[in-house]
């Protein structure tokens, strides 16, 4: 199984911003956004694991030892066009998220929120990172990416969550699910990509929205517009 | 000279009939006719060099297919295969391809491991007798290192090392081309180049970055285009004739060995052939006469012709008891925390020093060297007087290093030089004899030619060596930092090596020593030295450093920056507070979020007879009811709040501290949860914070909380609300559970439901009396619902 873990040698302060529910042009001190972004960097260990399975998109199945169907529309039509699917486990640990509860026990409200969001920064660069790698090696096969999808988002329930990490090999990088279908360490991600043959990568931007796309919090300071 | 390589196998071995799941290599036993067919359709079509079929010949890649003993036969008979085929026509280089496994720490391989394992196979290529050994299509620069040294150790044939990159110039771990050419070209390689991944028209400006930044021969193996996939086979779409039209721009480029990767086949290979026979002969002007350190993803120059780069001194535990501690207890946060401030501060460059007594120096100083590399992308300085230690360091290092630091003194040599020869590093040569330290500038010089004639001796260069001026305090010798100086002059003259050095020296036993050292500073980049060793967060230091390297000139860029830096910065303000306005200083202290700034003012309103209800009411709660307001409005954000929060909080503590037995009066007591098997609790904290801030008597029962957990509390505290909150779809059903166990144990107070997921419909029919989206509303609420019931 492949293992990646990336180095981080940044945060991006723009997407901590982001996550911490500031606006784009909110003034606020980037000193601390950059000591948040400082921290997270320090307190992160980014490791990502994947497993490649053939897709028969004609039975909406993941050809593992134990194939697993899909049902829900949203991951169905996310999928059509692929002939193999990479699923994927990325976490930074659990370092982060007890940093963050510590500093709310200390009154330090705004630290812990801002640190908590330069993890979520931390996480999805993680994510990006592996999901480079898992492109690169496609490619030399021809195959191009797509976007990756969690469950949990669109009409993907979230109870598939067992059966996406044991895909990933998860348990490998130190992650595991609750009996709420919650991923531990929380700073995780389980995703699914899948591989398109290059003719069908022409209709992939129509076809895959963003996460953001499928959620009716319209007003919500994090929101990515597809076009980003 | 141009050399041709052949073309694809992979593809060939396919058209022959290999089936897909089959190991390629096993052809060379099993089917060795057709190997030697496929290479010598090859030769015929004009190729000097063929490479073996050994691409997956090793121990991890053929334990994929339960071959993992046969690496030396598979390898053997390859070679065999292509020498039938080759003749007297053309040679024969043994290919090493990935073992698919990242090297820690970005995968789980050791490097040991990995070497062992190209060892292995590079051993069997060249004992059956190859021309030259060519590491191809690899991806992390770690892993070439691995494969490099190790074919280094098993062979004396000329090494190709071979990188591939994606479509933004870099390899998948993050190399560029000008990095990989100052790594490659130090540790050993005979020729660089690129292969697969990309088409000739994306592979041409990376030769031209890589023949700009090395003077070895270069080279390319193109895909026939980029791939796709149709009908289920990938194919790769450019035509013989496209991909030749592309070779004399990349022999333009300075490459000397060109082929083809993916999708190539000998007609691709008898086209190239024709254009090169038609090429005219070319000099290439190469510029590689630099000395350079990188990482794994940046190289800095050093030297007269570059910008002054800071080399930061702080990772040292020498005299930093704190800092011994952690590197002995196996704690790296502090190196880690240093690292990013001292490149924060302006340090381009970060020396590494493990030097605690009593530890295994050689396991921190790689622990430290895995651990830097993984989070700043700054070349490291290994500083150590132990040779394992630096061993350690250098193997862990996915870059070129600087060694810090080498003396004429024998043994320091004999152990030094090797190690900074065989791991491509530069070395900091200090011009110490065995007889001691040389006083005159004239002495030092003399002592640095020699170190100089040995190094080249060992086979480094002049770019491998960096020369130490001495610095001794002016305490005990006027005359001493003039020598330093006058030393910084001639080498610049009569060796022209880069000049490196520690300050601090200088200053010892005077007094103000941040100024002495500031001043030769400045001093000492005007007569040549190139990379101060500083502690970059010294203020006066960075001052004086933004305007020396402004004025040295060497850096165009300077005194952009520096006009930038200080025309920027704001100006002392004081600020004046009054007895009349002292309580709307509060106020707007809190709402500016000033968490330092507000216990003073606080400490004023009371000693000027403000009563604690006084302050609390118009200045505190005055000030969060209009953040609130703003929140609610769009005008600040949450971090905005919070941060108003704390400054409340520390205004709080300061009415406590000065008047310790005053109580505050509290709005009712609310009981705060996120329900059962919701494990996120960032929100229910943040919820908790302001209603604390805002008067409330807050017991935080946590996460995960059971709803008998929740009924037992309720009954415990009496709380007047309860506050309820789930992240996740899969918990929602928790808090219709917790509001019915509630209501079924007789509670009378008031429920008020959040989270991610919760929506206000949602909390009717869980029959919640209430629902907030956010803190900010949870604390409206809660007032409204207990002073009005509704």
């Amino acid at each position: 199984m492949p293992f990646y873990y990336p180095r981080l040698t940044t945060v991006d302060l723009d997407e901590t911003r982001r996550y911490a529910s500031l606006g784009r042009n909110v003034d606020f001190s980037t000193l601390m956004l950059g000591e948040a972004c400082t921290q997270a960097q320090l307190l992160s260990i980014p490791k990502g694991v994947w497993q490649l399975y053939a897709y028969d998109q004609d039975a909406h199945t993941i050809l593992a030892n134990e194939p697993v169907v899909l049902t829900a529309d949203s991951i169905i039509k996310h999928l059509t066009g692929a002939v193999e699917v990479a699923v994927m486990a990325v976490t930074i640990g659990l370092p982060l998220e007890e940093e963050v509860s510590a500093l709310f026990l200390k009154n330090q409200y705004n630290v812990g929120l801002l640190l908590d969001a330069a993890g979520t920064t931390a996480v999805e660069m993680t994510c990006a990172a592996v999901c480079s790698v898992i492109g690169q090696q496609a490619a030399q096969a021809g195959l191009s990416v797509g976007r990756r999808l969690s469950p949990g988002y669109g009409d993907w329930p979230l109870e598939l969550q067992p059966e996406i990490l044991e895909l990933a090999t998860g348990a490998n990088i130190g992650l595991s699910v609750t009996d709420t279908k919650m991923l531990v360490p929380r700073k995780s991600v389980t995703a699914i990509i899948g591989l398109y043959p290059y003719h069908h990568t022409l209709n992939l931007s129509h076809q895959q929205e963003l996460p953001c796309d499928k959620c009716n919090q319209t007003g919500c300071q994090a929101r990515k517009e597809t076009n980003e | 000279m141009i050399y041709l390589f052949d073309g694809a196998m992979g593809t060939m071995l396919h058209q022959a009939g290999l089936k897909p799941g089959q190991c390629p290599e096993l052809w060379n036993i099993e089917e060795p006719a057709k190997i030697t067919a496929i290479h010598r359709q090859y030769v015929a079509a004009g190729t000097n060099i063929i490479e073996t079929n050994t691409f997956g010949a090793n121990r991890i890649k053929l334990s994929h297919y339960g071959l993992e003993a046969k690496v030396a036969a598979l390898n053997i008979a390859a070679v065999t295969a292509a020498r039938d085929a080759a003749g007297t026509h053309a040679k024969v280089a043994g290919s090493i391809g990935p073992t698919g496994k990242l090297i820690a720490p970005l995968g789980e391989l050791t490097f040991d491991a990995a070497y062992e394992v190209f060892y292995e196979q590079t051993s069997a290529l060249d004992k059956a007798g190859i021309d030259y050994i060519i590491i191809e299509t690899i991806i992390d620069i770690q892993e070439m290192r691995a494969a490099l040294l190790a074919a280094k150790a098993a062979t004396c044939k000329p090494i190709i090392c071979q990188l591939s990159f994606d479509a933004n110039g870099r390899t998948v771990t993050g190399t560029d081309p000008r990095t990989a050419a100052i790594t490659l070209e130090a540790l050993g390689a005979n020729v660089i180049g690129a292969n697969c991944s990309l088409g000739p028209a994306q592979l041409l400006p990376i030769i031209e970055t890589l023949a700009q930044n090395c003077s070895i021969p270069l080279s390319v193996q193109p895909n026939a285009g980029m791939p796709q996939l149709v009908n289920g086979e990938t194919i790769f779409p450019m035509t013989a004739t496209e991909m030749a039209v592309w070779i004399p721009r990349l022999a333009a480029a300075g490459a000397t060995y060109i082929g083809g990767c993916c999708g190539t086949t000998p007609a691709h290979i008898k086209a190239i052939r024709q254009v090169i026979d038609t090429l005219p002969q070319i000099k290439i002007q190469r510029n590689s006469a630099f000395t350079a350190l990188t990482s794994r993803t940046r190289a800095v120059s050093i030297g007269a012709q570059f910008a002054p780069v800071i080399i930061g001194e702080r990772i040292n535990p020498t005299g930093r008891k704190a800092l011994a501690a952690d590197i002995k207890a196996g704690n790296f946060i502090t190196v880690k925390k240093e690292a990013l401030a001292q490149i924060k501060a302006g340090a381009g460059i970060l020396d590494v020093n493990m030097g605690v007594p009593g530890i295994d120096q050689a396991s921190a100083m790689k622990q430290a060297i895995e651990d830097l590399s993984s989070l700043v992308d700054v070349p490291l300085a290994i500083d150590t007087t132990d040779p394992i230690t630096l061993e350690a360091g250098l193997k862990a290092y996915p870059g070129r290093a600087l060694i810090n630091s080498v003396t004429a003194e024998a043994e320091r040599l004999e152990s030094f030089l090797p190690l900074a020869k065989k791991y491509g590093a530069a070395i900091l040569c200090l011009p110490i004899a065995d007889s001691g330290v040389p006083l005159t500038a004239i002495e030092r010089v003399a002592v640095a030619k020699k170190l100089v004639a040995l190094a080249q001796e060992y086979g480094l260069n002049r770019h491998d060596l960096l020369l130490d001026a001495l610095v001794m305090t002016v305490a005990t010798d006027a005359k001493a930092a003039e020598e330093t100086l006058l030393t910084l002059k001639l080498y610049r003259e009569q060796l022209g090596s880069p000049a490196v050095m520690g300050l601090s020296n200088v200053s010892f036993g005077l007094p103000r020593r941040d100024l002495m050292n500031a001043a030769f500073c400045a001093m000492a980049v005007d007569a040549g030295l190139d990379a101060p060793i500083l502690n970059p967060f010294d203020p006066l230091m960075q001052d004086v450093w933004s305007a020396a390297v402004a004025l040295s000139g060497r850096n165009p860029q300077a005194v952009i920056e520096y006009s930038k830096k200080y025309v920027d910065m704001p100006a002392m303000t004081t600020t004046m507070i009054t007895a009349d306005d002292i309580l709307f200083q509060i106020r707007q202290s809190v709402i500016n979020g000033e968490t330092t700034g507000v216990a003073p003012l606080v400490r004023q309103a009371l000693t000027e007879n403000h009563t604690p209800l006084a302050i609390t009411d118009q200045a505190l709660t005055a000030a969060m009811n209009e953040v609130g307001q703003a929140f609610g409005q769009g005008h600040c954000f949450l971090p905005q709040v919070l941060l108003s929060a704390e400054t409340m909080r520390t205004a709080f503590n300061t009415i406590k501290e000065v008047l310790p037995t005053h109580q505050t009066q509290s709005l009712g007591t609310v009981l705060l949860a996120t329900v059962k098997g919701d494990i996120h609790d960032l929100g229910k904290n943040i919820v908790a914070a302001l209603m604390e801030n805002n008067g409330f008597t807050v017991i935080d029962l946590g996460k995960d909380v059971a709803p008998e957990t929740i009924v037992a509390a309720a009954q415990k505290h009496q709380p007047q609300l309860i506050g309820l909150c789930a992240l996740m779809t899969t918990t929602l059903p928790q808090i219709d559970n917790t509001i019915a166990a509630l209501h079924a144990n007789g509670f009378t107070g008031k429920t008020i439901v959040g989270g991610a997921v919760v929506t206000d419909s949602y909390s009717r029919q869980a029959g919640a009396d209430a629902y907030a989206d956010n803190g900010v509303t949870a604390v409206n609420i809660a007032k409204q619902l207990l002073t009005t019931g509704k």
